[in-house]
């Protein structure tokens, strides 16, 4: 039986860069929340002031961060500010790798959430049966029978045919897209947008299709694979 | 340990008590020591199909609740020495089936010996039908060539792999699919599904196909079997679904319309 043990792991954290004199970080968190809500309550942050913030700034920024819920873990950036997580209580992460520098928008933490691996599902999937790929692609592997319900915040893949529900970017990823070898939904939604069966042109009927959002008409558009 | 072989469907009237009842017998013809419970408490049916009405004096939910012990609740059938029938009650409700209490008989009557226990599970998804499939081994789909019916064996299907005992224990349940009251005649009129659309839909493994039959209704109002009745087309199809449950491979019969002759057409009066 092996015991306790401290080892050495690497986590991906997200890094709130704050710069001075920059838009109040209230407000723009509270937009980042409405736009992505899980998100920002779900990933752990790390927040890095510019050079020039004070302790009091600091303190105040951690307050705003701490009643919007988000997961505050550590501070970063100047070892001046070192001091300041002590004192706020907060761990410090040195920041003297080179790292990864990371200026993504709340769309594109979406797409990076949705790269995540895929969960593979083996079918059949029956009448009934819901399934829900959070923050990532969904692949079946086997038919989905009318009344299953089948979701992912990525991409959907069906390998058999479709004749449940689905829906694809199901947490507003407007990139998502479904890819299905035999297309005969009940129900087709990306990112919010749906189409029922009957608008579903007929000579897709049962075939390889692929469907993508037009997001200037927020209508999809179904393309055959051949 | 004894096979659980759950007969189940989802959908009402589509014939689960004839084929348990059927299966039941045949897999005891066959020499296996058998017993079919009927899980249909308060719409208990089993009895009078299996033709033992009147010898019904203790019941599965007799033998849960502690009032009488398996011994007595066992009903020995008359016709086939390897074939036991434990019926329902038909005075309690469905809340009187416990998980507990069903795993307590289901291991009780392997410990008897017994080598196959058939379910015969109530239409619904509600605590009959769950507590029929919760543990099964194998599954036998009973499905009507009919839209509504084939959705619901779908339904049934998602129920089994998530709520049966072996699927909660990472596995999966053996599932069977048996098509009954198949008219070839309308399937090529195209007034019913065919059984290729059937699997189409389902993607199970077939192993029978019972047509649609007079003898049934006359087997079921007189108590017995319709397996038992050889000369019957049903009783053969019920005979081959059996055969290919326990392995052997049989073609399938009754799938084709009959020829007429040009005689039975003028005697039957053209119809």
């Amino acid at each position: 039986m092996p015991g306790p043990q401290i080892r050495l792991d690497r986590y991906s954290v997200m890094t709130l860069e704050w710069p001075k004199d920059s838009d109040p970080l209230e407000n723009w968190l509270r937009g980042q929340c409405e736009i992505a809500p899980s998100l920002m309550q779900e990933i752990a942050i790390v927040l890095k002031p510019s050079d020039e913030h004070r302790i009091e700034d600091i303190r105040h920024a951690v307050d705003t961060l701490d009643r919007l819920g988000v997961g505050l873990i550590g501070l970063t950036g100047d070892p001046r500010h070192r001091v300041a997580a002590t004192t706020l209580g907060l761990s410090w992460l040195s920041s003297n790798t080179s790292g990864v520098q990371s200026e993504l928008g709340p769309r594109q933490l979406l797409e990076e959430a949705a790269q995540e691996t895929a969960l593979v599902v083996d079918g059949p999937v029956r009448s009934g049966v819901q399934i829900y790929a959070k923050d990532r692609d969904l692949v079946v592997i086997g038919q989905v029978s009318e009344g299953a319900e089948i979701m992912a915040d990525g991409h959907v893949h069906v390998y058999g045919r479709l004749r449940g529900r689905v829906a694809a970017g199901v947490a507003g990823y407007n990139g998502a897209e479904i890819f299905c070898v035999m297309f005969e939904p009940e129900l087709v939604s990306i990112g919010g947008t749906y189409c029922g069966a009957e608008q579903i042109s007929s000579n897709l009927w049962s075939a390889r299709v692929r469907v993508r959002l037009d997001t200037n008409a927020q209508t999809l558009t179904f393309t055959s694979m051949g | 340990m004894a096979i659980v072989v759950t007969v189940t469907s989802g959908k009402g009237g589509v014939g689960k008590t004839t084929s348990s009842a059927a299966i039941a017998a045949g897999l005891a013809q066959a020499g296996n020591r058998t017993v079919v419970i009927d899980f249909d408490v308060g719409l208990r049916n089993l009895d009078l199909v299996m033709g033992v009405e009147r010898r019904v004096v203790f019941d599965f939910v007799s033998v849960i609740s502690g009032e009488a012990n398996l011994n007595q609740a066992l009903i020995q059938d008359k016709r086939l020495e390897r074939l036991s029938i434990l019926a329902a009650s038909q005075t309690k409700d469905k809340d009187a089936l416990t998980e507990d209490g069903v795993g307590q008989v289901i291991e009780q009557l392997s410990d008897m010996g017994f080598e196959y226990i058939v379910c015969d599970s109530p239409a619904g998804i509600e605590r009959g039908a769950t507590m029929a499939l919760h543990f099964a081994d194998h599954a036998v789909i009973v499905t009507n060539p009919e839209v509504s019916s084939v959705r619901d064996s779908d339904r049934i299907l998602g129920i089994l792999q998530s709520k049966s005992k072996r699927a909660e224990e990472g596995g999966r349940v053996n599932e069977h699919l048996l098509i009954t009251r198949y008219d070839p005649v309308r399937v090529d009129q195209g007034e019913m599904l065919s059984k290729e659309d059937v699997c189409d839909i389902l993607a199970v493994e077939l192993i029978g196909v019972i047509p649609e039959s007079k003898a049934v209704l006359k087997a079921s109002n007189t108590g017995f079997p319709v397996i038992l009745d050889a000369e019957s087309d049903a009783g053969m199809a019920y005979s081959d679904a059996v055969a290919r449950f326990l392995g052997e491979d049989r073609p399938l019969r009754f799938v084709t319309p009959k020829k007429q002759g040009l005689l039975s057409r003028i005697l039957s009066g053209g119809d």
